[in-house]
């Protein structure tokens, strides 16, 4: 199977683009969705599958170097990764790539182009297209006539073709068409917007192979990196001293520490990247006296980590009322049962039996001052979080 | 109560500045400096204590903010953020930094549009300035590289984003270079227009769109970041 290059999304696609299969990125304007591309070209070339290219709007070799923006080193693989150019042509200049379009306006050459890069190699191929380019340059129905030919040839021989898309307010039958009719799979990449974009997400809307999620997930673009899946916002609370400020250092890859006297008297903040994945998590004080922010902390919160301080039974009360207060939105949650090194700490399946905590809730066992058991926590709950939505 | 200002007193007193939301054309034949007339009201901005963003198609953000280096300290430059569609253009790789972003070409008007997004972001989101004005320097230079229908989507949406961000808009347009069913095609989206004409000797100006009648043309000079009306006509 043809990899996005992301693994939620893979997942989301059953596990990636079977052979034969067109996928369409429908982009809103403004939106950095055209990486999701690169994305696909890179980890399908890793997997030994050859990758194209059809480059209209950028200069090849500036178009490679958007890998190295990334991290990623493409050098090892350069016979597994093919340009089309039909952008040299538009400015006037030679090209040296192995396939080039003379005239990028007619859509006739680039069809020609790109029916011999398809015949000239095996099932084993990822063509990758801007389409809303070639649709500017060369005509809306004159290009997606092409493209049915293309998805039509790709499908008989078991290659792949994804498409980006920027979504410019075409006639709305054309974008029906784009967004219905034409393509296996599409994805929607979009923004959340009050008065500007502020937030980017991706969503399936359609994939005819598998039955289609619609789950949407907020994500990031990193240098180096990539697409990083993003959670916005997850809370970290619990008792007086459980060990929270503790749990959010040991988690961050960036932590600012808000105390005084050595509590905690405001927001613990911190920044985890980890295994393709990013989050902002909050630690909030363990006092009863700054109980009443406690509910408004966890607005717009996605999830929630109750710290527990395992030696300490006679808390866990007060803990099943913070978490009341915190889950008034009824927000997945995952126990951590920390300070597991200390004399007396309960074991999760006493805790769990102690504080009738509900089977499907996972209690993980940590020591926070050692960073252990963090980071499982940490995929747990955003597995968690990804369900929900 | 001004909204915004383009930094024109004399304008501003008959039009009562610039309404929040405003799409303004910069129309006027070619060699009448109003790449100048863009980096003024970009100054002014700045100098209010607001934000610009620019994109550029004919000069590189590094020579533009060398430009404004002469006029403006470095921490009104990091008000400004250039969309600079030139350095890619010419082969060569750039990453973006923080006051310039780079475009892979003026072709690539979704690359453009993400890095304006991405800007607008910047500064009326995480840095909360109040006020931004987007300019495109130019219009004409865009069309060059596309065909009216693309370029009217793109100006469509970007328009309107400038609409909902409370912000303005100015677009530098080349009469002349274009034909006149095109210029009536764009004017759609601006509903003024900051014109300017010479006679060969002098270059006049003059807004329609904004307050109840066309101000009349002045004449005017430009004098490094300052727009200087001549008395008479």
């Amino acid at each position: 199977m043809v990899t996005t290059g992301i693994s939620k999304l893979d997942d989301y696609l059953g596990g990636g683009i079977p052979p034969g299969k067109t996928v369409l990125y429908y982009n809103h304007p403004g939106v950095e969705g055209d990486i999701f591309i690169i994305h696909a070209l890179y980890h399908n070339m890793l997997a030994g599958r050859k990758s194209i290219y059809l480059t209209l709007s950028s200069d090849p070799q500036i178009f490679r170097e958007e890998f190295m923006s990334l991290g990623w080193k493409i050098e090892e693989h350069a016979e597994k990764f093919i340009l089309i150019d039909a952008y040299s042509s538009l400015i006037g200049a030679t090209s040296g790539e192995e396939y080039v379009v003379d005239n990028p306006e007619d859509i006739g050459n680039i069809d020609r182009i790109v029916r011999r890069a398809l015949d000239d190699s095996d099932e084993n191929l990822l063509l990758c297209c801007p389409l809303s380019a070639i649709m500017d340059l060369c005509g809306v129905e004159e290009t997606l006539k092409a493209v049915v030919g293309w998805n039509k040839r790709v499908g008989d021989r078991g290659q792949n073709i994804i498409y980006h898309f920027t979504a410019w307010p075409y006639p709305s039958e054309v974008l029906e068409r784009i967004k219905e009719e034409l393509f296996n799979a599409v994805i929607e990449i979009g923004g959340i917007r009050e008065r500007v974009i502020f937030g980017q997400y991706f969503a399936v809307v359609k994939a005819d192979w598998t039955r289609a999620t619609g789950k949407t997930v907020l994500f990031k673009v990193v240098r180096p990196g990539g697409v990083r899946l993003y959670i916005p916002k997850i809370l970290v609370t619990g008792p007086f001293n459980a060990g929270k400020s503790s749990f959010v250092r040991a988690l961050s890859t960036k932590s600012v520490s808000v105390d005084r006297n050595n509590t905690t008297v405001a927001l613990d903040y911190g920044h985890v990247d980890h295994k393709g994945m990013s989050a902002d998590i909050f630690g909030t004080p363990g006092q009863e006296r700054f109980d009443p922010i406690l509910r408004m902390l966890s607005s717009e919160a996605m999830g929630i980590f109750l710290v527990l301080d395992s030696t300490r039974p006679r808390d866990f009360e007060r803990a099943k009322k913070m978490l009341e207060m915190a889950r008034s939105y009824g927000l997945p949650y995952i126990i951590i049962a920390n300070k597991q090194d200390l004399d007396g700490a309960l074991s999760p399946d006493e805790i769990r039996r102690r504080f009738n905590v509900p089977d499907d809730v996972p209690i993980v066992p940590t020591i926070a001052t050692e960073k252990k058991g963090v980071f499982e926590a940490f995929e747990l709950l955003v597995e968690r979080i990804m369900e929900d939505k | 109560m001004l909204d915004y200002s383009l930094g024109i007193p004399e304008v501003d007193e008959i039009t009562g500045g610039v309404p929040k939301g405003t799409n303004i054309m910069l129309l006027g034949p070619p060699l009448t400096g109003k790449h100048l007339l863009i980096r003024h009201i970009i100054y002014h901005t700045i100098k209010e204590g607001d934000s610009a963003v620019l994109v550029s198609t004919r000069d590189t953000g590094d020579e533009i903010i060398e430009w404004f280096s002469e006029y403006l300290e470095e921490e009104e430059r990091s008000r400004i953020g250039i969309v600079d569609c030139v350095t890619k253009s010419l082969g060569k790789n750039i990453h973006d930094k923080d006051v310039v972003k780079y475009a892979s070409s003026p072709v690539d008007l979704t690359g453009i549009g993400i890095k304006i997004s991405q800007f607008f972001e910047e500064f009326i989101r995480r840095r909360q300035i109040p006020k931004t004005i987007l300019c495109i320097d130019s219009v004409s230079t865009l069309l060059m590289y596309t065909n009216i229908q693309t370029l009217f989507r793109f100006l469509h949406v970007f328009t309107g984003r400038v609409k909902l961000a409370g912000a303005i808009g100015i677009y530098v347009v080349d009469e002349g270079m274009h034909d006149d069913k095109s210029i009536n095609t764009l004017k759609q989206l601006f509903p003024a227009v900051f014109e300017v004409r010479t006679d060969g000797e002098e270059n006049h100006l003059r807004i329609l769109g904004l307050g109840s009648k066309p101000t009349p043309w002045k004449r005017y000079e430009i004098d490094g970041v300052e727009v200087v009306i001549k008395s008479g006509e």
